[in-house]
């Protein structure tokens, strides 16, 4: 009952590819391999993902971990960034591996592994999109929110709190205020259109949230 | 030689995307497109979006489609969705349900 497919070399599939049977890919996989059956890898065979299969032949290029239940061969050609696990593993002359290799039998934890990595990459990517629109939305309406932070951090000084910018400059060099407090005071007064308020607004969620983009 | 082909049990849940032709015996979600012709099996089920140079279902395809060349709803075929395509035929046993806009 083992049907055969073929993911032909001008083919791109982003998602997951699961099933029974057997598989060759000579094309471009991104997303999940797990499949109960052979899957063979193409020399013109772009894959970025873990392959999880009974049987695993590689030929071209995988960035992810590969993993056996039964044989793993990597013949002249493989090029593996990742780690390799399973009962019997094969590389012939020519194959290329950086990783981890395990003859102790198929990869264990590669599934929980890989469901939180991805959990973990997809909250990122959604804090991320509300955390965009956030920050645009502090451009455009920039007088009330940036009055607003630096009237919370000179919280000391109240009274004098109807003569804005004096006390605020009184207040930066007393307090160590940051850098990004006096650059959004200056600004204030000149204008609210200069990107550098931008700057300090973006600093916790925006950097972490770029460098996981990265 | 240059095709891909959906075998029977795999299922595909995301976007593929093609030059050749594509044969589908199994379950794709998600999204297809080529730019080849695409064939879809009896007993194949895809709950996409399909764009097509030409499309021929014998299967189920719950989703819309366009094709640039020609629809063919073969017997035992079942469409769900709206159709955008130069031509289309419906064989006698086929089923369909949806729209179907072609330039006139």
């Amino acid at each position: 009952m083992s049907s055969l497919s073929v993911i032909g070399p001008g083919t791109a599939i982003v998602g997951g590819i699961r099933g029974s049977g057997d598989i060759e890919i000579q094309g471009r996989v991104e997303g999940s391999v797990v499949v109960e059956g052979e899957v063979v890898i193409a020399e013109t065979a772009l894959i970025k993902s873990d392959v999880r299969a009974r049987r695993v032949i590689v030929r071209g290029a995988v960035r992810g971990s590969v993993s056996a239940d039964e044989l793993l061969i990597l013949e002249a050609g493989a090029r593996v960034l990742g780690d390799l696990g399973a009962p019997q593993v094969g590389i012939r002359p020519g194959g290329l591996v950086r990783g981890h290799v395990s003859t102790a039998g198929p990869l264990p934890l590669e599934k929980p592994k890989a469901a939180p990595a991805q959990a973990a990459k997809a909250p990122p990517a959604r804090a991320a999109t509300p955390a965009r629109p956030a920050t645009p939305a502090a451009r455009p309406a920039p007088p009330p929110a940036r009055p607003a932070t630096p009237a919370a951090r000179p919280v000391p000084p109240p009274p004098p709190s109807v003569e804005r910018t004096e006390p605020a400059y009184v207040a930066r060099p007393a307090a160590p205020a940051p850098a990004p407090a006096q650059a959004v005071v200056h600004e204030e007064p000149v204008a609210d259109e200069p990107p550098p308020p931008v700057v300090p607004a973006m600093p916790k969620g925006a950097r972490a949230s770029s460098r996981k983009r990265k | 030689m240059a095709q891909t082909i959906i075998g029977q049990g795999l299922t595909i849940e995301g976007e593929i995307t093609s030059d050749d032709e594509v044969t589908v015996a199994g379950t794709v979600r998600g999204r297809l497109v080529s730019e080849g012709a695409v064939a879809v099996d009896a007993g194949a089920v895809i709950e996409a979006d399909v764009r097509a140079g030409a499309l021929s279902v014998a299967g189920s395809v719950t989703g819309n489609v366009t094709a640039t060349d020609r629809v063919d709803l073969l017997a035992g075929g079942r469409l769900v969705g709206d159709v955008r395509t130069a031509r289309i035929t419906i064989q006698d046993g086929a089923s369909f349900k949806g729209n179907v806009d072609m330039d006139v």
